[in-house]
């Protein structure tokens, strides 16, 4: 199970590195505007194919390139309800801190948990390499985050139900 | 704190200061409000210090309980065999209250124990009045006789217009509680915690605690309860209680533990989902942290690149005149 985690990982970023080869590119419509062309989807000829990485049905990640951009989409494994109350509660917390992430799209594409927006001026703001690191990080800790935070709730679920049933003896 | 106190600690607080400083009995008149939308209102005069004026407001009954005169059946007496003389009934209550006492603190026993009992019964009032009906029906059971209304469906107020039911039979009377919340975060935390209560029942060490059942449909016993009673999107717990669990002293905190069942399970989601921010929030600030980790390390790099082109280019410029 660890090392399909880790098959996957490594593919994302190998894509990912392969990917991320940003140009400052001006807006071709509209002048003096320099927008993300993942985002406008203005001209075809700008934007590259776009990668779906699949663990399984339920965990994959979109890589959509452009010139200037790049988009990142990632999706969750939720195995039951509470993980999926867990993981939405968390990527919507982190959502919301979207400005203190930069990288981090507002909301996410239709379809996915949660969204990057790499632009080139975050490439030459931050190191390459170590923003590569970061998502994969994020990717692992959202994992090791949500699976953590379901067991302390079934523990503490555990301990609320004995305290209770304790109070009869 | 784990379980729910049953005395209301602002309450005690309140008399017991009272009580001490008797001789300084200064104006007061104060209402707040508990979880389940139960408020009080206390009242107290300098002319005299020793009668004090407590109202409570219970919450409104859903239209199957049985309400008499505005306190639950039975509560009147519970009253009366709790406090003895220290309590005098006032009727009618003051508006908007279902119940008005008045304290005479002068008739407390002497005893600083018994003292300090009596008061923390009376700030349990909300136990006494609340759980009156289901500590009729429980004693019962304790004393084993065949209840008249054996199979009958009681239902009992616990929250705003909702009530939970019991059956009282033969040697067990069945408690089923229909868990509603309304946020659809709190359902699923809620309904997560319910079926641990029925795994933590299987644990050797609580043999003896009630079975208790958790069904997402209405159980078999509430086949007579009325429609509006049997929507309950967190499912229904039933606990059957049996004689031994309402034996002498165990009466008092079966009945408390009950009538707060949906308030202590609500309490306690409320409290995981606080700890869950905590933990996201810390989660938050150590990626922010490792982007962060992206963008320093840039910057000491630019920083020492253009000291260093600085330099070479004062060396360059060098070389290149020789």
């Amino acid at each position: 199970m660890a090392s399909s985690v880790r098959l996957y990982l490594t593919c994302i970023r190998n894509t990912l590195e392969a990917a991320m080869c940003l140009q400052n590119f001006p807006c071709q419509e509209v002048e003096r505007h320099n927008k993300p062309e993942v985002e406008m989807k203005t001209s075809p000829e700008l934007l590259l194919n776009s990668v779906v990485i699949c663990r399984n049905e339920a965990e994959k990640c979109l890589i959509e390139t452009s010139i200037n951009s790049l988009r990142i989409s990632l999706k969750v494994k939720q195995a039951d309800e509470l993980e999926n109350i867990l993981t939405k509660k968390f990527l919507r917390f982190l959502s919301m801190r979207a400005e203190a992430f930069q990288v981090l799209r507002r909301k996410p594409v239709q379809g996915y948990d949660i969204s990057f927006l790499i632009t080139n001026y975050h490439c030459e703001e931050m190191q390459k390499h170590k923003l590569i690191d970061f998502i994969v990080q994020f990717m692992e800790d959202i994992d090791k985050e949500i699976s953590e935070l379901k067991l302390s709730m079934n523990t503490r679920g555990r301990l609320v139900a004995t305290e209770f049933l304790k109070q009869f003896i | 704190m784990i379980l729910l106190q049953s005395h209301s600690r602002y309450l005690l607080q309140i008399l017991t200061n009272r009580v001490q400083n008797i001789d300084k009995g200064v104006e007061l008149d104060c209402h707040w409000v508990e979880f389940d939308d139960v408020r009080y209102h206390i009242q107290a005069s300098i002319k005299n210090p020793h009668l004090l004026h407590l109202s409570v407001s219970l919450p409104t009954p859903p239209p199957e309980t049985v309400f008499s005169s505005g306190l639950p059946i039975g509560a009147i007496e519970a009253i009366k065999a709790a406090y003895g003389t220290v309590v005098h009934i006032l009727d009618p209550p003051r508006d908007g209250f279902n119940l008005t006492v008045k304290l005479n603190l002068s008739k407390l026993p002497p005893n600083e124990e018994n003292k300090q009992g009596l008061l923390v019964k009376i700030a349990s009032v909300r136990e006494v009045v609340m759980g009156a009906p289901l500590r009729v029906i429980l004693k019962r059971l304790a004393s084993r006789s065949v209840p008249s209304n054996a199979g009958m469906l009681v239902p009992l107020v616990h929250r705003p217009n909702e009530s939970f039911f019991l059956i009282p039979q033969f040697e067990k009377a069945t408690v089923v509680f229909p868990m509603r919340f309304s946020d659809s975060i709190d359902t699923v935390l809620a309904t997560s915690f319910l079926q641990e209560l029925v795994e933590a029942r299987r644990t050797a060490g609580l043999n003896n605690a009630p079975t208790c059942l958790w069904s997402s449909s209405p159980p078999n016993e509430l086949k007579d309860a009325p429609e509006q009673a049997l929507s309950a999107n967190a499912g229904f717990v039933s606990f059957v209680i049996s004689p031994r669990h309402v034996e002498g002293k165990k009466l008092d905190k079966t009945v408390w533990n009950l009538s707060t069942f949906h308030a202590y399970v609500n309490y306690h989601v409320k409290c995981s989902e606080g700890f869950m921010h905590t933990r996201m929030r810390r989660r938050v600030e150590s990626l922010i942290q490792a982007l962060d980790r992206a963008k320093l390390d840039d910057n000491a790099n630019i920083a020492a690149q253009s000291k260093s082109f600085k330099r070479l280019s004062i060396d360059a410029s060098r070389g290149n005149s020789h």
